[in-house]
């Protein structure tokens, strides 16, 4: 990415993640930003996750959310992995080095395997 | 050259078979049977909304690279997304459990014995083909199986000429006092029965499947125009021969078999093997269609990875979605609803939530980010807004009149 190019929100939010190996592991529910010394915001992370994706439809959803999953499914990204922005948000990395990258192997480790013909090996 | 004719036949094939299901057999079936072609506009119109729906969503997917729910859940944020998605959901499981009960009744018109007998075989053979097949079998088998619906033409060419009296109810209905709302009722069910966004999801998303690109608008445009035209005439058919059969008898198509009837009387009993065939394969292409597109909507809403050519354990989301919708499905359809009663609320529901259901379709199909100079035309969009608009009153105003006068 040129470092002239301006992004905006809606090419970050609810955008595709792939990544390296072009797996699609999810869409980006939240972004976190920070203040860094010298007074300059930036955007740090892309959040995924049931609390932060309930946060987008109502507080009290938030709430529910919290209270039952206790952030266990709440992952986030650095922004320092975002290799480019385009119709997808391409990652540096691999499916397998991001946690969130991880659930679609847990559940064919756990679920998917128990049905007959899935593949699973 | 003749790659691409190869690819245009196939295309439209499929989009014919994409055309007829549980919901049009039904919907023509009652219609002929009791308002003789008064309701054939219903069907003109509803195919002129989805030729141009399945255009704009091959053309999107050939040109912006994004999934279609994704696109919604990009453009509108996700709290948005939830109201289509939610409305989708409610819509294909029932008419899922309709497609199935109706590919069960084929078999018992083939075997004669009670339909619910084969429903939970029917939704294993579901979930097979869905679970290993591959998306090319899916996508053409059941539609090449399905030109024994061109029999039905043969059929009405062998019960003669219809009188000139049947044919001017095309424009005027002959709609006796105290019929309104069920002519009324049937027209949107017929509208949300033609007009099918679970089509449009499936479309786009096969697509995307078969990476298309700017070269495939050939063939996109083809299949829309060609292959729901030749559909539309397989329903204009149905409503003709119930019309020139059931009408006359009094018979009001209250089940698929006396739909049935009316090749039975110009074919005799190969006209009702024609028929059950005909049954079996639009309602079963229709079946895994409306599956694969609940799951393309969810995973692609969601960003997890998605598609009928990986195996199951590579796309683990997707394949837990449709198997879980699957299921619930086959729950509504156990609850002991006639499969008519249940198409005709799944059709007329379909009607009343088609501007949530495809507007912010529209809306993205207007936008330069994503589809460049390749954006909707003006007529397209007036054309488009004014069917749904109108599919959507006709529901509004039936459904009350329908509860009031008792269904």
């Amino acid at each position: 990415m040129s470092e002239s190019e301006m992004l905006s929100m809606r090419d970050l939010m609810d955008n595709q993640l792939e990544t390296a190996d072009g797996r699609m592991i999810g869409r980006v529910a939240d972004v976190e930003a920070e203040w860094r010394d010298g007074g300059e915001l930036v955007l740090a992370n892309l959040v995924t996750g049931p609390q932060a994706l309930a946060g987008r439809v109502a507080h009290w959803l938030e709430v529910v959310m919290r209270f039952v999953f206790r952030g266990r499914f709440e992952r986030t990204i650095p922004t320092s992995e975002i290799e480019g922005i385009g119709p997808t948000i391409k990652l540096r990395g691999r499916a397998e080095e991001y946690l969130v990258g991880q659930s679609d192997r847990w559940i064919a480790r756990h679920i998917l395997r128990y049905i007959p013909w899935s593949g699973y090996w | 050259m003749s790659r691409q004719w190869l690819q245009i036949a196939l295309g439209i094939l499929t989009a014919i078979g994409g055309f007829v299901d549980v919901g049009a057999v039904t919907t023509a079936g009652e219609a002929g049977a009791q308002f003789g072609l008064g309701l054939i506009w219903a069907m003109v119109l509803g195919t002129l909304a989805i030729m141009l729906l399945v255009e704009m969503s091959g053309r999107f997917a050939a040109i912006s690279k994004k999934t279609y729910a994704g696109a919604i859940r990009e453009r509108f944020g996700f709290k948005f997304y939830l109201l289509p998605l939610s409305a989708a959901l409610a819509a294909n499981s029932m008419l899922l459990a309709a497609e199935m009960g109706g590919v069960s009744i084929a078999v018992s018109l083939f075997t004669g014995g009670p339909w619910r007998r084969y429903y939970p075989l029917v939704a294993l053979l579901v979930w097979l083909m869905i679970w290993r097949g591959p998306f090319k079998l899916i996508e053409n088998a059941p539609s090449l199986m399905g030109l024994v619906t061109f029999s039905f033409w043969v059929a009405i060419f062998l019960l003669g000429v219809p009188s000139p009296e049947l044919v001017s109810t095309m424009w005027r209905p002959r709609v006796e006092p105290g019929q309104m709302a069920g002519y009324l009722y049937i027209a949107a069910a017929m509208l949300g029965a033609v007009i099918s966004p679970y089509l449009v999801v499936f479309y786009s998303s096969g697509a995307r499947e078969e990476r298309w690109t700017r070269r495939s608008l050939v063939v996109n445009r083809a299949s829309a125009v060609v292959g729901m035209g030749f559909g539309s005439l397989i329903g204009i058919a149905l409503i003709i021969l119930s019309a020139l059969v059931l009408g006359p008898q009094g018979v009001g198509a209250n089940t698929l078999a006396e739909v049935g009837l009316s090749m039975a009387r110009a074919m005799g009993p190969l006209g009702s093997l024609l028929f059950a065939t005909a049954l079996f394969t639009t309602c079963l292409g229709a079946a895994l269609e409306i599956v694969l597109a609940m799951s393309y909507n969810i995973s692609q809403g969601f960003g997890w990875e998605w598609g009928e050519e990986k195996l199951p354990a590579e796309a683990p989301r997707f394949n837990l979605v449709l198997t879980l919708f699957l299921l619930l499905a086959f729950g509504i359809g156990w609850l002991n609803i006639d499969p008519i009663q249940l198409t005709l609320y799944a059709s007329t529901f379909t009607a009343l939530v088609l501007p949530v259901a495809l507007f912010p379709f529209l809306v993205i199909m207007n936008d330069r980010r994503y589809l460049g100079q390749l954006t909707n035309r003006p007529w397209m969009n007036v054309a488009l807004v004014g069917i749904l608009l109108m599919a959507f009153v006709v529901a509004v105003v039936s459904i009350p009149l329908m509860v009031l006068s008792g269904g």
